[in-house]
């Protein structure tokens, strides 16, 4: 199922070129050109505003479990778009690809997320 | 539950199948390069939900009396990221020394906009907003437009014909009077508050408290509201300039809830300046609204 949904990416990624943003700018927090993939346990959703938000555990090469904090659209937004607050509960492994804040902090804009069944939530 | 996860996934399904599809199988994750073309967060688009040109050229509804209708829901990107976006051809932005020293010292943390403070005018932010007329039927005395974002906010117009008062306190919306002049809605706005509050985009451009803006709304079929507003501002800007930034029209979606300072965790992340940062992301102004 999952490479199903793989072979639309690319199609997926071509139709986010003027999607919106939010209260601030996105270059200001994050880096485009910095990307990140992370696998991890969700622990906690914030569907509030000004962004929704997902926290994941990660474990690191050596054992290290590094809570991420991965930032969404709006939840009005989101709803807009068929998401809903119920998108992962805690305990889904999911894993997330996004652009890393640019301060060095463990918080990354989410860019897709491929849920437990392994749909992919994309950008849209 | 389960009922929203289906409902999610055909969504995404239905979003991939009426996408231009580019096939590269077994491609699981983002290239290198692929991150350039796209600046949203997920789930964040607004921009592929306009209605199709079947329906944004059907005409321009009217009310009985003849008047065009400009009630619906409209995402207007506004001047954003930079008013020059939107910039009429001949015009342009010259600010005096001061204002530009100003603008290029800004951070882009201190954008009050990034701390769910209004907009102001002529900035606005990238949810929908309505426009309310009261009456609501015959001549109308005021005109609300309901802001969804950056904050649950309003401006009110008035349409019966007074005129700005002599000194006016200070306020983000200004004091607006507006009038009809054919099918254009007309809206003069004065006293608004100065320098310390809206910024005009994520650029930083300022305004003092001379600021007056012309703004002409016309609703050129049924899913566009022509936005065109004119800045007038002596106390920064060494002459007037025009803008242009469009709306359409969302059928059937209704304003939701925006509470912006809810869990505003952005602050102490937003590190650099405007001019550090390309707003566009190498993507033309015009593909950058």
């Amino acid at each position: 199922m999952k490479g199903f949904f793989c072979v639309f990416i690319s199609g997926a990624l071509l139709c986010t070129v003027t999607s919106s943003l939010a209260h601030h700018s996105f270059a200001a927090q994050y880096d485009a050109d910095k990307h990140v993939t992370l696998t991890g346990v969700v622990t906690k959703v914030e569907w509030t505003n000004p962004h929704a938000r997902f926290y994941i555990d990660v474990t690191d090469d050596i054992g290290n479990i590094i809570n991420w904090n991965l930032e969404l659209a709006s939840p009005n937004i989101l709803s807009r778009n068929g998401w809903s607050r119920h998108f992962v509960v805690e305990g889904d492994e999911v894993t997330v690809e996004g652009s890393l804040a640019r301060d060095g902090s463990r918080m990354a804009n989410a860019l897709r997320v491929i849920l437990p069944d392994g749909t992919i939530a994309g950008t849209r | 539950m389960g009922g929203n996860m289906r409902y999610f996934t055909l969504t995404v399904i239905a979003f991939f199948f009426g996408c231009p599809l580019l096939a590269q199988e077994g491609q699981g994750q983002l290239e290198e390069g692929e991150y350039s073309d796209t600046f949203s967060r997920a789930g964040g688009d607004l921009v592929s939900q306009i209605p199709g040109e079947d329906i944004m050229s059907m005409p321009t509804p009217r009310l009985p009396d003849g008047a065009p209708d400009f009630s619906g829901l409209w995402v207007g990107t506004g001047p954003h990221r930079n008013v020059r976006f939107g910039l009429q051809s001949g015009e342009e932005v010259v600010l005096l020394p001061w204002a530009k020293e100003l603008m290029d010292s800004r951070m882009s943390r201190d954008d009050p906009e990034a701390h769910c403070l209004p907009t102001g005018i002529p900035r606005i932010a990238p949810f929908p907003w309505r426009i309310v007329q009261a009456p609501l039927s015959g001549k109308a005395t005021h005109l609300y437009f309901l802001f969804e974002g950056n904050i649950h906010s309003y401006r009110q117009i008035f349409m019966d014909g007074r005129e700005h008062p002599e000194d006016p306190d200070p306020t983000w919306y200004g004091h607006s009077i507006g009038h009809w002049e054919g099918d254009t809605l007309v809206i003069d706005t004065v006293g608004f508050t100065g320098v310390d509050s809206f910024w005009f985009d994520f650029e930083g451009h300022p305004h003092t408290t001379q600021l007056q803006t012309i703004e002409r709304y016309t609703r050129t079929n049924f899913g566009t509201l022509e936005k065109i507003i004119t800045i007038i501002d002596p106390g920064a800007y060494a002459k007037p300039f025009t803008i242009q930034f469009d709306a359409t029209l969302r059928p059937g979606w209704d304003l939701m809830e925006y509470v912006c300072n809810e869990n505003n965790q952005d602050i102490p992340h937003i590190v650099t300046s405007p001019s550090d940062t390309d707003q566009c992301l190498g993507q033309p102004f015009a593909d950058c609204l």
